[in-house]
């Protein structure tokens, strides 16, 4: 095989799902064939069925449809706040430097730590879990939209100005349109951030969501639900993704290569 | 009269990590009147940008001042129009968009905008790509495209950093030859850097060879070659006739003889430019 050289779409769509086939086959192999103590891996099959009884008897649809908003609200908010501001970090270095080194350090505060805290402040309800997303999200987010914008061309910049704009032109019909591509290839990265905090939101103090489900079937020692659940989020982020790609693709065509 | 005046203009870089300040522009000084094309001309490291830059006032001077109609310049404006050597478009905007993105600025009305840039996309050849982005066109559609947006903006004066340095031979020609058609018809002031003496020749009526550290000017030509006199007489259809004759005269894939071959039609003068730009520093 030589390096770099592109494959065709069948070919790829066929690689893509042949690992999920060999994954499959790979996990039937092991728990079906006995290799695996049915307590610690469900099999495909009693997966599925767990799923069906979830969905079926136990109201499950109801539980995905809260974990979607949640993670659609928390990361709404921080988009919300954490585009703007980056943007306004990005073009103006007073901002910046007033702004940077508090967002570094509150980058690394660990989200889920936050979790005793905002129940203490927030309660149980979905205050807490739209702020531990929020806060998860929001300083990443920031970062690297200021980052991008920052980075843009000085080239363009320069032209821009010897064409007669200023600051107001320069900021919103330059730096904004050519970094406006990469804003949201980091709002569908921090989308997917946002799927691992929402479960770590639920796993402590909820009543709904697909990880209180995920706690319930601890207790219960049901591997094939937890596993269903957590097929499911996959599921659903291959798909949120799928759909964000498309949306940029078809909003910046002038950004493909 | 001379619109852009520099005065004793120098730029000085502070050093890099406590090293000494780099001088890249001794103090300079040059008048550009009225429909003059002036060629900087010298080798990489002379300045010639610096000076563009400062003049279009994308830099600061460190000494010196720089006047366009007795007005001082101190910031980029659009009565100074640019065009870079790097490809500078917006790729997100369409050729048509990038032209109007001055007249946008300036706050004309659509319809004007709409009309002003289909003048300028014909008048650099650009029909039928009016709904393109610059990424699908070639090196020499993008700096047509880049030429008619700071046009569409009717500058006062225009400067070129090595427009089409990144260009083919082939193209480079053709290139030349829209830019002199557009300053011979529409009196355009150009202020134009290369440091490609058949170029520099071929394009000026007037040019300032520099030499580098020191980066200054070292001396001025005036260039009449015969065809230009002959095309200002008889318009701009005629002149890229001649001049383009004379141009490629010499053999047809040689780059050796170049210089010469290009300004047959003025020796003296090729001869005088050659000599200041390879010749020792005390011969002028």
């Amino acid at each position: 095989m030589r390096p770099l050289v592109p494959v065709s779409t069948a070919t790829k769509v066929l690689l893509g799902v042949g690992f999920f086939v060999v994954f499959f086959a790979a996990w039937t192999a092991a728990t079906l064939g006995g290799y695996v103590n049915r307590t610690f891996l469900a099999d495909p099959l009693t997966m599925a069925v767990a799923g069906w009884r979830l969905l079926s008897v136990h109201g499950f649809a109801r539980d995905i449809g809260v974990t979607i908003w949640r993670v659609f609200g928390g990361f709404a908010l921080a988009a919300i706040v954490g585009v703007p501001l980056g943007i306004a970090m990005g073009a103006w270095k007073p901002i910046e430097a007033f702004f940077e080194p508090f967002i570094s350090f509150a980058r690394y505060l660990p989200a889920s730590g936050f979790i005793p805290l905002l129940i203490l402040w927030a309660g149980i309800g979905e205050a807490e879990k739209l702020l531990l997303i929020f806060i998860g999200s929001f300083f990443q987010l920031v970062l690297m939209v200021a980052v991008t914008v920052g980075s843009t061309r000085r080239d363009l910049v320069e032209a821009a100005y010897t064409l007669g704009a200023r600051a107001s032109g320069i900021v919103g019909r330059v730096l904004l349109p050519s970094s406006a591509p990469t804003i949201a290839e980091t709002l569908r990265l921090v989308l997917g951030w946002a799927w691992t905090y929402v479960i770590v939101a639920e796993l402590i103090g909820a009543s709904s969501g697909i990880g209180h489900m995920i706690t319930d079937s601890q207790a219960l020692l049901d591997t094939g639900q937890i596993i269903f659940g957590i097929v499911v989020i996959g599921v659903i982020g291959l798909v949120s993704d799928y759909l964000f790609k498309t949306l940029n693709q078809r909003l910046f065509p002038w950004s493909l290569a | 009269m001379s619109r852009l005046v520099l005065d004793e203009v120098s730029r000085t870089f502070p050093g890099v990590r406590g090293g000494p300040p780099t001088r890249a522009l001794e103090p300079t000084s040059l008048a550009v009147a009225d429909n003059d094309f002036i060629c900087l001309l010298g080798p990489s490291g002379c300045g010639k940008s610096t000076l563009l830059r400062i003049v279009a006032g994308l830099d600061r001077p460190t000494t010196g001042r720089v006047t366009l109609d007795g007005a001082p310049v101190t910031a980029p404006g659009a009565d100074r129009g640019m065009v870079f050597q790097s490809y500078t478009l917006f790729p997100w905007l369409t050729v048509e968009q990038n032209i109007r993105f001055g007249l946008r600025e300036q706050g004309l009305s659509t319809a004007e905008q709409t009309r002003i840039a289909a003048h300028y996309i014909a008048r650099v050849g650009l029909e039928g790509f009016e709904r393109h982005y610059p990424k699908m066109l070639s090196g020499g559609m993008q700096q047509r495209t880049a030429l008619a947006r700071a046009l569409a903006n009717d500058p006062k004066i225009l400067l070129l950093d090595e427009p089409f340095g990144a260009l083919d031979n082939q193209t480079r020609s053709l290139m030349q030859e829209l830019l002199l058609g557009i300053w011979e018809s529409d009196r355009k002031t150009v202020l134009f850097v290369t440091h490609d003496i058949d170029e520099a020749i071929f394009m000026a009526n007037r040019v300032a060879v520099m030499t580098a550290r020191p980066g200054r000017i070292k001396r001025e030509l005036v260039i009449d070659l015969p065809q230009r006199a002959s095309s200002r007489a008889h318009g701009p259809r005629q002149r890229t006739g001649p001049a383009s004759g004379a141009r490629r005269s010499g053999p047809p894939n040689g780059t050796s003889a170049r210089p010469r071959s290009s300004t047959a039609g003025a020796p003296a003068a090729g001869a005088a430019v050659e000599a200041e730009v390879a010749g020792p520093s005390s011969n002028s």
